[in-house]
């Protein structure tokens, strides 16, 4: 057991997501730091994901986070399909062979989260589950995935949510009890996010947008506010960064208003590029319509930027008033919000990009992520888990007449291929693997520094 | 020579045999299990009480002489192409490694590796008909890179041993490959 003292358990964790690394994102991103703070304090942490184009196997990551890209069909957007049972073979194999307690599932987006959950509980392992966003209740797709996560969440040990209105949220589509759902936020590495005031010109106003050009980003808002302040202001200059389907518009309005010169749109922007960017502008502008956490805007503040956002979804609680100017979704708030950055910015009374690094980098930490992360493993941990009975129980009273009894046999019929494979290959034959992290594992530096080919045998030498 | 007893990942028992000739030669061999009478007869019985059946419905004998030609060809296609009984490994510090195997008919294919071609021997992990298996492989030098891998030739894949056989092949591998890297120079005189 590492730094922690006798108290603190160790604990085999299994990340489980259809979205991971080479894919990006902010769920990939979450995951990796996630699980290499978790590495740090001592536990052992692998992640399942599906393949990706060649990349399919076992692989290794920085300090040994073991990854499996196991071979499922991608169905849409990198989420694999799901019949509930097909996985469950390799995933048994897995959770057997790394001798995981804890399954940790991330995104409700993916199938395989969801999937693993139900294998999971199958197997009688303990379950955790991180919903990174938000849903309406209106349309027939989200009334379909609201559904499928009361199912999905109904027999899970615990939920984490990443903002209070994520919670809010999560509570009232899964029908949850708010007790099991806990609140951790994201986190930004503020190393990789420092200012730099001497590479913005100050002679200019710089207003900078990092985001997907989507509509749920709020797009055609930005596209109404780009005329009207530089018609105003002759000196402000929008750096557009980001691509997408409404790109289109903004190009349009770029052409209709001769604004080539002081609207750059630059396009699909890399995570370490994104530094770069933030770091030539004076405000930072986020549009956006629905947000659970907007890591954007962290990032920006990190970065020592004036922020102007929406007041939606969690955004409000995620940087303190002095930092931010918060304004209704519309055209006229956001612009009102602007001039007033723009104000206080030609007087000189916003503080200074140091300060407010200096600030918000004690805000959000991976190490404080992965410290209450912990806290709620070791809750789970004590917990008990569901029998096959209460679980039959709780699906059925839980989930209305027709839904309950309908998962409920799948669950039974889950059980019942989970005997069978048991009596397949019985849990003994199953080679248990070598760990890589984790109270026993065989990854310490001096096996990192060596080449890639070595690695292994000198794990298996020790 | 020392013979000892583990289970394949399938959970069948194998044997492993190992016989060191020299310091820097060692032999090892992996012994699959042997054809079961039971299961031969078996699979027979199945085919010629089907094809009986055929034949009381049909009353065509040809399905009989059919049956007969098909148990015939299966088998011999079976022991030659298929059962594989023994996949050994000889591996000479000083020469390469040669990759015997050895079909249930007495057929036997061999592949030689030579030492200079040879970068390492490891086990490594992979997924393999829904199960995560470990498997040992020859890592081949890529001629252009000397750091590269140009190919990963897998040992044992009909045996498949499970990792606490692997291990001991694996050491009895490795100590011939340290003796090399001590010496580099003693392939290059030929």
């Amino acid at each position: 057991m590492a730094a922690g003292g006798p108290a603190r358990r160790a604990h085999n964790v299994c990340m489980v997501s259809d979205f991971f690394y080479p894919n990006m994102g902010g769920v990939e991103s979450h995951i990796y730091q996630l699980s290499q703070c978790l590495i740090e304090r001592g536990h052992k942490v692998l992640v399942v994901t599906h393949a990706y184009g060649t990349r399919k196997g076992i692989r290794y990551l920085t300090n040994g986070l073991k990854v499996y890209y196991l071979p499922l069909k991608v169905m849409y957007n990198q989420s694999t399909a799901t019949t509930l049972f097909h996985s469950l073979p390799l995933l048994r194999y897995i959770f057997v062979r790394e001798r995981v307690t804890i399954v940790h599932a991330h995104s409700s987006f993916s199938a395989m989260a969801h999937d693993a959950l139900f294998h999971a509980k199958t197997m009688g392992l303990r379950t955790v589950f991180t919903d990174h966003s938000l849903f309406g209740f209106a349309d027939v797709s989200s009334v379909l995935t609201n559904k499928l996560l009361t199912v999905s969440l109904c027999d899970t040990n615990h939920i984490i949510c990443v903002s209070y209105t994520s919670k809010e949220n999560t509570v009232l589509r899964a029908a949850l009890d708010p007790q099991i759902v806990s609140v951790i936020p994201n986190a930004v590495d503020p190393t990789d996010f420092t200012p730099d005031p001497s590479r913005r010109d100050d002679s200019i106003t710089t207003i900078v947008v990092v985001s997907r050009l989507v509509y749920r980003k709020g797009i055609d808002l930005l596209s109404g506010i780009i005329p009207e302040l530089c018609q105003k202001y002759p000196d402000l200059h929008f750096l557009v960064g980001g691509e997408g389907p409404k790109r289109i518009v903004l190009e349009e309005v770029r052409e209709r208003y001769q604004l080539h010169d002081r609207v750059r749109l630059l396009g699909a922007l890399e995570h370490q590029d994104v530094r770069n960017v933030l770091v030539q502008g004076h405000i930072f502008l986020n549009t956006s319509l629905t947000e659970a956490f907007c890591m954007a805007i962290v990032e920006a503040a990190s970065c020592g930027l004036q922020v102007v956002s929406t007041r939606v979804g969690g955004i409000p609680e995620v940087l303190p008033e002095n930092l931010i100017l918060l304004c209704e979704p519309s055209v006229k708030s956001l612009c009102d919000g602007l001039e007033k950055a723009i104000a206080q910015l030609r007087s000189g009374t916003l503080p200074s990009p140091e300060t407010v690094h200096n600030k918000v980098k004690t805000f959000y930490t991976w190490r404080n992520v992965a410290e209450r992360t912990e806290k709620v493993y070791e809750r789970v941990a004590d917990e008990v888990v569901l029998s096959m009975d209460e679980r039959l129980n709780r699906l059925i009273s839980h989930c209305g007449p027709v839904t309950g009894y309908i998962f409920a046999l799948f669950a039974v019929l889950n059980f019942l291929f989970l005997v069978f494979l048991r009596w397949m290959t019985p849990d003994s034959i199953i080679d248990v693997a070598i760990d890589a992290t984790g109270p026993k594992g065989a990854w310490t530096k001096q096996y990192f520094l060596g080449k890639k080919g070595r690695v292994k045998e000198e794990i298996l030498n020790s | 020579m020392e013979e000892r007893r583990y289970r394949a990942v399938s959970g069948a028992p194998i044997a492993l045999r190992r016989r060191q000739h020299s310091a820097s030669c060692w032999e090892l061999a992996v012994r699959g299990p042997r054809l079961q009478l039971r299961s031969l007869s078996a699979v027979t019985s199945a085919v010629w009480l089907a094809a009986y059946g055929l034949f009381v419905l049909s009353e065509s004998s040809m399905v009989l002489s059919a049956a007969i030609f098909i148990t015939l060809i299966g088998l011999i296609v079976y022991l030659h192409f298929v059962k594989i009984d023994q996949e050994s490994l000889l591996v000479i510090g000083s020469l390469g490694i040669q990759v015997t195997s050895s079909y249930a008919s007495g057929k036997e294919s061999t592949t030689f590796i030579e030492m200079s071609q040879v970068k390492d021997v490891v086990i490594n992990e992979a997924i393999h008909m829904q199960k995560v298996i470990y498997y040992l492989c020859i890592l081949l030098q890529d001629p252009q890179d000397p750091q590269g891998v140009s190919e990963v030739v897998p040992l044992f894949q009909s045996s498949q041993p499970r990792l606490d056989c692997l291990m001991e092949v694996y050491k009895s591998c490795q100590e011939i490959l340290e003796q090399r890297k001590t010496a580099p120079q003693s392939s290059g005189i030929k």
